[in-house]
């Protein structure tokens, strides 16, 4: 490498540090860079401007993720005294649904790290980066019309539903089972990127048409076959039943149990796929490194649950479910040959998590608004309840 | 830095100086500053037509701070602690 190409890399690092400092560390990204530019190597001065480039990477994050949160309750940006742990522990006391991004976004960074070991082939991390940025995308525009649509939200349970149906007897059948959709040239399953969000959404609307929406979803797992998914749907519905014993939760997991129990008697002879089935095992014949990556990976799907049980009492059952319904994939993916969410080769479980994310509270322990109750079928301690997904 | 006795150091020099990466030394400098141990002012350089560089020093309570825990001796204060949270 030149002088001169080591010399511009390094002007390169310091005006993207420049640009991704906040405001009032904007002194400190100059005088990096004037003293890169004193530095007379030109392989040292590239070092340094890297080095300062991804040493400060994690404070301009931290400050970029808090400065909502700051402005939501009042505060003035934090001052550099305050630790980053701090920092992102206020984040996930306040914003799950931030929280969620970054464990979906350091996920996807660790099943990367382990496909990048175990020799995947490129175009693998290609696109599971690109799923991220589609479900990250899509999760900040619905939750922005959520409030402007929360009357659809049954009727987009039941579309959904519908979608999960047609492909369960017009989608892509490979032995037997019928699970996916070939959309742009790329195979997606939908029911990993609906059925998450169906679930958290009758969590916290539970209406006639979003109970039929859900039997529906049951009787589409078991015509795929699917018991994975029949499993999520079952796991979840069991925990919500448990935390609310209503009449139509009750209804909607008697179906899904049915659901499992019929994929439980159905054939699934599909083989284990590489790179997305039963890597929780094999990950660790790669490399210890990569087995620890999906292990961790699959662990920080959990995190929005479990932080936000323990600190947020008056929205548990959203969290539950959101943690009951990741947990069964999980552990689905360790039984049978089922893809590994997130950490594996996939896009679908990608978007789907990243969609699911609009079941939690946008912001913890939320003042709940007027009750907009419907015959006593919602939750009335759920502050952002109006779910409306645009998925169809 | 407690060495120099007022000295202002540039950040290059205090790198090497501290045998630690820039990727280290600029958050600490930036939590120091932020937290009053440490001064940081732009200087004209004496040559003429270089832009001013940004120097550092400790402040007194930066300097009580370094004299309180010196190299090898476990931090005591609550700032140390907290910044061995991150």
């Amino acid at each position: 490498m030149s002088g001169g190409l080591r010399r511009g890399l390094a002007e390169f690092a310091c005006r993207s540090l420049k640009a991704a400092l906040p405001p009032s560390l904007q002194s400190w990204a100059s005088a990096i860079r004037i003293e890169t530019a004193e530095i007379p190597d030109d392989t040292k001065a590239l070092q340094f401007a890297l080095g300062s480039l991804f040493g400060l990477m994690p404070t301009a994050l931290g400050s970029r993720l808090l400065r909502p949160s700051a402005l939501l309750i009042g505060k003035a940006a934090p001052s550099h005294g305050e630790t980053t742990t701090m920092n992102f522990y206020d984040i996930a006391l306040r914003r799950p649904r931030a929280t969620g991004s970054v464990c979906a976004l350091g996920a996807v960074a660790l099943g990367l790290c382990y496909m990048g070991v175990a020799g995947a082939p490129s175009h693998y991390l290609a696109i599971n980066s690109a799923a991220l940025a589609i479900g990250l995308a899509m999760l900040a525009l619905l939750g922005r019309v959520m409030q402007a649509a929360r009357q659809w939200t049954d009727g987009t349970i039941a579309v959904m539903a519908g979608a999960l149906l047609a492909t369960a007897l017009l989608g892509n059948h490979v032995d037997g089972a019928a699970r996916w959709v070939t959309l742009g040239g790329l195979s997606i399953q939908p029911s990993l990127v609906l059925l998450p969000l169906m679930i958290g959404a009758f969590a916290r609307w539970r209406t006639a048409l979003a109970t039929a929406g859900i039997i529906a979803a049951a009787a589409a797992m078991a015509l795929q076959p699917d018991r994975a998914m029949a499993g999520m749907l079952a796991g979840s519905l069991a925990v919500l039943a448990m935390m609310r014993p209503e009449r139509q939760i009750m209804v909607a997991l008697g179906a899904s149990i049915a659901s499992f129990i019929i994929t439980l008697a159905r054939a699934d002879t599909l083989p284990a796929a590489p790179y997305v089935d039963q890597i929780l095992y094999s990950s660790f014949d790669v490399h210890l490194a990569a087995g620890a990556a999906v292990l961790l990976g699959s662990a920080l799907l959990l995190v929005p649950s479990i932080v936000g049980w323990c600190r947020d009492p008056a929205n548990r059952p959203a969290y539950a479910v959101f943690g009951a319904a990741w947990l069964a994939g999980i552990v689905a993916a360790a039984l049978g040959n089922y893809p590994t969410p997130i950490v594996g080769y996939g896009g679908s479980a990608i978007i789907g998590y990243a969609l699911s994310l609009l079941v939690l509270p946008k912001h913890a322990q939320a003042v709940a608004g007027a009750a907009f109750r419907k015959q006593g079928e919602m939750d009335p301690t759920q502050p952002d309840r109006h779910l409306i997904v645009g998925l169809a | 830095m407690l060495d120099g006795r007022g000295q202002w150091w540039h950040g290059y020099e205090l790198a090497k100086l501290a045998g630690i990466k820039s990727g280290t030394l600029y958050p600490l400098l930036i939590r120091l500053e932020g937290q009053g141990y440490l001064e940081a002012e732009w200087q004209q350089p004496a040559e003429g037509g270089r832009p001013p560089r940004h120097a550092y020093r400790l402040s007194a309570s930066g300097e009580q701070l370094a004299r309180a825990n010196p190299p090898g001796k476990p931090a005591t204060s609550v700032a140390q602690r907290r910044k061995a949270m991150i």
